[in-house]
């Protein structure tokens, strides 16, 4: 399979007052189109720290993030920027979600910051998280499982070749945690994206095709 | 602990914020108290010059023109009962010095016993001096003067007097035996040589009367009372003074309320400050209250910051105040000495209650601006019960509730606005205005909510938009914080609509004013002070010569004195009336011809009234008015009723003929010139000023010159204003800075989500950039109709209630449209700056710090 995002040798510090703290530290790994990949650990292992470097909203102090042919690491402002709005969709823990934005606008937004509109696609998506009858609504009137599912429709309205997410759960009850884990993947699969998905939970780890086990920045298992 | 949390933390990590609401304050503060300070200033010089030169004297005898010198003989059976003391008080020019000086005639030998005045001790042991005081030319000059002219005793000192060159010899010095800075200003003469010097030959200004011990002022008045002619007024100086004070009361009266609208900007700066502040500590607050924080210990602690805000700006702005007054003085003085002719300078002086008002309005202000933000701090609910952001846009009821209340504050304006003055003082009127600024504000949230409402709609069908989309979304769910912001904008732009129409309106009245009335070919009048105002009368020699050049057929001396309807004063002023009724004088009120006008008032023996005299007392023409002049009363038909805008306090135009057979010739206060036509005006003045021989310190101005002056003058007077104007728009700037930077803190995250999702740095800078225009023009575009609506009643309402004065309203429309630009320029550069704070921003860390 074709891999879509690849790290070599990736380290990460940063600096807590005088502390020097390694958030990674030589991580490599390779996530291919379609596959779907869990990173387990504890917190403060680094989960996080990869999905923002892969996101392009970080940038490593050694070695290379390569998303889609492109080096982040060495990428100018404009690469990462077009890597963000082409080839990464984000699914966060807390949704994030524009909350003076209607369901259907959080949804467009990724599209409309690349100056692209496609209504089409934008209900399409929201029918299929089952949200086409809320697009008016604001968050602060949806569900936390509502939320998530909007974030999920946004993470994929673009069609990127990677999806990330960073405990998409985490803020959710066991059913509607369950719900957009299941909705995540059969998307997935319909669009043909890979998902790289943060988490500390094993049984949402079970599910995935490898699962990647961090500890201190580094990578202590792949299975 | 509370304290710390919720004041000193906040405040110690983000001070920017404070520091600029803290200068926002300070400076409506210091435009007040500047404003105050120098328009007491020049007041307290009026009340100074009365009842400090008055010294010891309890009573004082005076008449409208005067007291002819018989009456000192008349008063000698009270010289048991009193000391008796002639006065000659007069206002002349002193060239070296640029300015007008008090000279005080008085005898000498008896003044000792009144005045609180030290000669100095060379003077009382020189025969020459004395010599020279009594029968000679000499004047005793204030030690701090005589300083600062550098002469010494037997020098020349130059003097303009009724605009005649004429010198003196200075005899010696005095100096205060306390402390008054009035006396720096004022020349002693012997009286007699005051009476030469003012043609004043056997007339007296005044009689002031000292009580000798145990001797009371009713027992002397009463005493003096039967011994004088009733139409003789007997009465304490200050009641002079307080007449004087109350001729500037109007326009110390409009200065304090217009420095008091720079204020009500900092309070709305202070009042965004604060919601913005609960707003963003909203978490923190919820916390607190589940941890057992009462609501009074939140309120404690967002009262103390309200407290700290207004004490800091209230201090900072009392400094700033007394340096905004020295340089506000020269304006205010300028102004008051024309409305009272030639009032001497005084200094600047911060009285210890000044001081204390500015320190409690500061931190009333502050305190009051907090009474929202401490109702919504005080309702935040325990963590539990925090539920995520309203809404982006207002509920029906909110809406209607907001309408109802704008349009209770219209009807409101409307109401004051149709009251009459209130103690002669136009205090409904500006109530009315504030009632139009309520309107502003709170028609500033619906406001944004509909402009969120119209640009709401899916992104995708307005792409190209989106940093706009964003922003008024982020403005829509940030209003409450948004409308402060707006509305601080809205109050600084409709403040310079409104005086920029009142000043324009005022100013294109005035110039039509002067082209339609200002006929004469010359204008001769004494030599201005350098503030500008007018110092004394002309010589009546002056007249004589230009009457021996040109003909009495083209002469028309205007004189000047003061007369009573009532017990107030007005001016009472004589006019060759025969003259201009051949060649067009004043514009009249019911449109009549000029010509027509006087010729009539000289056929009836009619007076013709200015307007502020006709509104002031009520009179229209045909009506008879009765007034009290030097010797008795007189009355005359009022003619017809002509546009003043030259005095406030009212003026009785009758012709000079007439007037003269009241008053004595002290000589005219100006002299016009109508030439004939065909006769060059300039080569005219030459021939005059070459007859007049360099004797007399005369201005000789051409008809456009004395246009170009009225202009000029006119620009002076409200040189204040504009100052005014330019820190309530400073404060406003400093407003929108603020919300910036508060809605910047509040929408962190989202502007972290829009980089995270690809928006670029550029994209992230004009979402806020956009905030920032959205809100000046919002505010820009508010301000400008409230505005309007304000200087409709300035122009229409306070003018005429304060000084009587008609205007038209005439907007200054092509510097409106400006002044909104502007404005709205102002605020996108002014959120510039957090504007690349949140180009900055880093993505990851943002969404973390929230995660």
């Amino acid at each position: 399979m074709t891999a879509v995002t690849e790290l070599r040798g990736v380290s990460r510090r940063y600096l807590r007052g005088d502390e020097v703290v390694h958030a990674l530290r030589g991580v490599s790994f390779t996530l291919s189109a379609g596959e779907m990949v869990a990173v387990v650990g504890p917190s403060g292992c680094g989960k996080s720290t990869t999905l923002n470097l892969i996101a392009g909203v970080d940038r490593p102090d050694e070695g290379e993030v390569i998303v889609c042919g492109t080096d982040l690491a060495r990428a100018g402002e404009a690469e990462l920027v077009t890597a963000r709005r082409r080839h990464v969709g984000i699914v966060f823990q807390s949704f994030h979600l524009m909350p003076h934005l209607t369901v259907e606008e959080n949804v467009a937004l990724p599209l409309a910051l690349g100056g692209r509109r496609d209504a089409v696609r934008v209900l399409d998506l929201l029918r299929r998280v089952g949200l086409e009858g809320r697009r008016g609504h604001f968050p602060a009137e949806l569900s936390g499982g509502e939320q998530q599912r909007t974030a999920v429709a946004r993470a994929l309205v673009h069609r990127p070749a990677v999806v990330l997410a960073d405990e998409p759960t985490g803020s959710l009850d066991s059913a509607s945690g369950t719900a957009v884990l299941r909705l995540m993947d059969e998307l997935r699969r319909q669009e043909g994206s890979a998902l790289l998905l943060a988490t500390h939970d094993e049984t949402i780890a079970a599910a995935a095709d490898r699962v990647v086990r961090m500890c201190d920045g580094e990578i202590v298992a792949v299975l | 602990m509370l304290l710390r949390t919720f004041f000193l933390r906040p405040v110690l990590r983000r001070p920017l914020r404070f520091v600029t609401t803290v200068i926002g304050v300070a400076a409506g503060i210091a435009a007040v108290v500047a404003t105050v300070a120098a328009s007491r200033a020049a007041v307290a010089s009026l009340r100074e010059g009365v009842n400090e030169v008055a010294g010891r004297a309890r009573l004082e005898v005076t008449a409208p023109a005067g007291l002819p010198e018989e009456l000192l003989g008349r008063l000698l059976p009270l010289t048991g009962d009193a000391v008796v003391v002639p006065v000659i008080e007069e206002i002349a020019l002193l060239p070296a010095l640029g300015d007008a000086v008090r000279v005080l005639g008085v005898d000498l030998l008896v003044d000792t016993q009144v005045r609180d005045v030290e000669p100095d001790a060379a003077v009382l042991a020189s025969g020459r001096a004395a010599n020279m005081l009594l029968v000679g030319s000499g004047v005793l000059l204030p030690q701090r003067l005589a300083e600062r002219l550098a002469v010494r005793p037997g020098d020349p000192l130059e003097i303009s007097i009724r605009a005649r060159r004429r010198t003196l010899t200075v005899a010696g010095t005095f100096a205060p035996r306390r402390f008054a800075s009035v006396w720096d200003r004022v020349l002693i003469v012997d009286i007699a040589l005051a009476q030469e010097l003012f043609g004043k030959v056997g007339r007296l200004d005044r009689i002031e009367l000292v009580p000798r011990p145990g001797i009371t002022e009713a027992r002397l008045t009463a005493a003096a009372r039967l011994l004088l002619p009733v139409d003789v007024t007997v009465e304490q100086p200050r009641a002079r003074a307080a007449a004087a004070s109350r001729m500037v009361r109007a326009l110390q009266f409009n200065l304090t309320a217009l420095s008091g609208v720079s204020l009500f900007v900092g309070a709305v700066l202070v009042a965004t400050t604060l919601a913005t502040s609960v707003v963003q500590r909203r978490g923190v607050l919820a916390l607190a209250r589940s941890l057992g924080a009462s609501r009074r210990q939140i309120a404690r602690s967002l009262l103390t910051e309200a407290v700290a805000i207004g004490a800091l700006g209230g201090a900072l702005g009392v400094a700033g105040g007394v340096l905004g007054a020295r340089a506000a003085l020269t304006s205010v003085r300028s102004t008051v000495a024309a409305v009272v002719r030639g009032v001497p300078a005084t200094d600047i002086r911060l009285p210890l209650w000044l001081a204390a008002l500015g320190l409690l309005v500061g931190v009333g202000v502050s305190v009051l601006a907090a009474i929202l933000p401490l109702a919504e701090a005080v309702r935040t609910p325990p963590v539990q019960g925090l539920v995520g952001e309203r809404p982006a846009f207002l509920h029906r009821p909110s809406r209607r509730r907001a309408a109802a209340v704008a349009a209770v504050f219209a009807v409101l304006a409307v109401a004051l606005a149709r009251a009459p003055a209130w103690d002669e003082l136009p205090v409904a009127a500006l109530l009315a205005s504030m009632a139009l600024l309520g309107v502003l504000l709170v028609a500033v949230s619906p406001i944004l909510d509909l402009l969120a409402r119209g640009a709401a709609g899916p992104l995708a069908r307005a792409a190209e938009g989106t940093p706009i989309r964003l922003a008024i979304a982020a403005l829509a769910a940030g209003r409450r914080r948004a409308s402060w912001g707006a509305g601080a904008v809205g109050v600084a732009v409709a403040l310079a609509v409104a005086i920029g129409t009142m000043v324009h309106s005022f100013r294109t009245t005035v110039i039509d004013w002067a082209n339609q009335g200002m006929r004469a070919d010359i204008w001769i009048r004494p030599l201005a002070a350098t503030t500008g105002v007018q110092v004394g009368r002309l010589d009546p020699e002056v007249v004589r010569v230009a009457e021996r050049l040109f003909g009495k057929d083209v002469i028309d001396p205007f004189h000047t004195a003061t007369a009573y309807a009532g017990t107030q004063p007005v001016t009472l002023a004589g006019g060759e009336f025969a003259v201009v009724a051949r060649r067009g004088g004043v514009t009249f009120r019911d449109g009549r011809d000029s010509r027509a006008v006087f010729a009539a008032a000289l056929a009836h023996r009619a007076a013709v009234v200015g307007e502020p005299f006709a509104s002031r007392f009520g009179v229209c023409e045909g009506d008879t008015i009765t007034l009290h002049v030097a010797d008795g009363t007189l009355s005359r038909k009022v003619e017809g009723i002509f546009y003043d805008y030259s005095n406030q306090q009212g003026m009785v135009v009758i012709d000079r003929n007439d007037f003269l057979r009241h008053y004595p010739d002290d000589g005219p206060r100006e002299l016009a010139l109508f030439l004939p036509s065909g006769v060059d005006p300039a080569a005219a003045r030459d021939r005059l000023l070459a007859a007049l021989g360099g004797r007399f310190f005369v201005e000789a101005l051409l008809n456009r010159e004395l246009r170009a002056e009225v202009v000029a003058i006119f620009d002076r007077t409200f040189a204040i204003t504009r100052a005014l104007q330019a820190v309530a728009a400073a404060v406003a700037v400093l407003a929108v800075l603020t919300v910036l930077f508060a809605l910047l803190g509040e929408r962190r995250r989202d502007l972290a989500l829009v980089r995270a999702l690809g928006g670029t740095r550029l994209q992230v800078a004009g979402v806020v950039a956009a905030q920032a225009a959205l809100l000046g023009a919002t505010g820009a575009a508010g301000g400008l109709v409230v505005g309007l609506a304000i200087g409709f009643v300035l122009v229409k309402v306070v003018n005429v209630q304060s000084f009587g004065w008609t205007l038209r309203f005439l907007p200054p429309w092509p510097s409106l449209a400006v002044t909104g630009a502007l404005v709205t320029l102002a605020c996108l550069l002014a959120g510039l700056a957090p504007a690349l704070a949140a180009a900055r921003m880093h993505p990851a860390e943002a969404l973390r710090e929230e995660g």
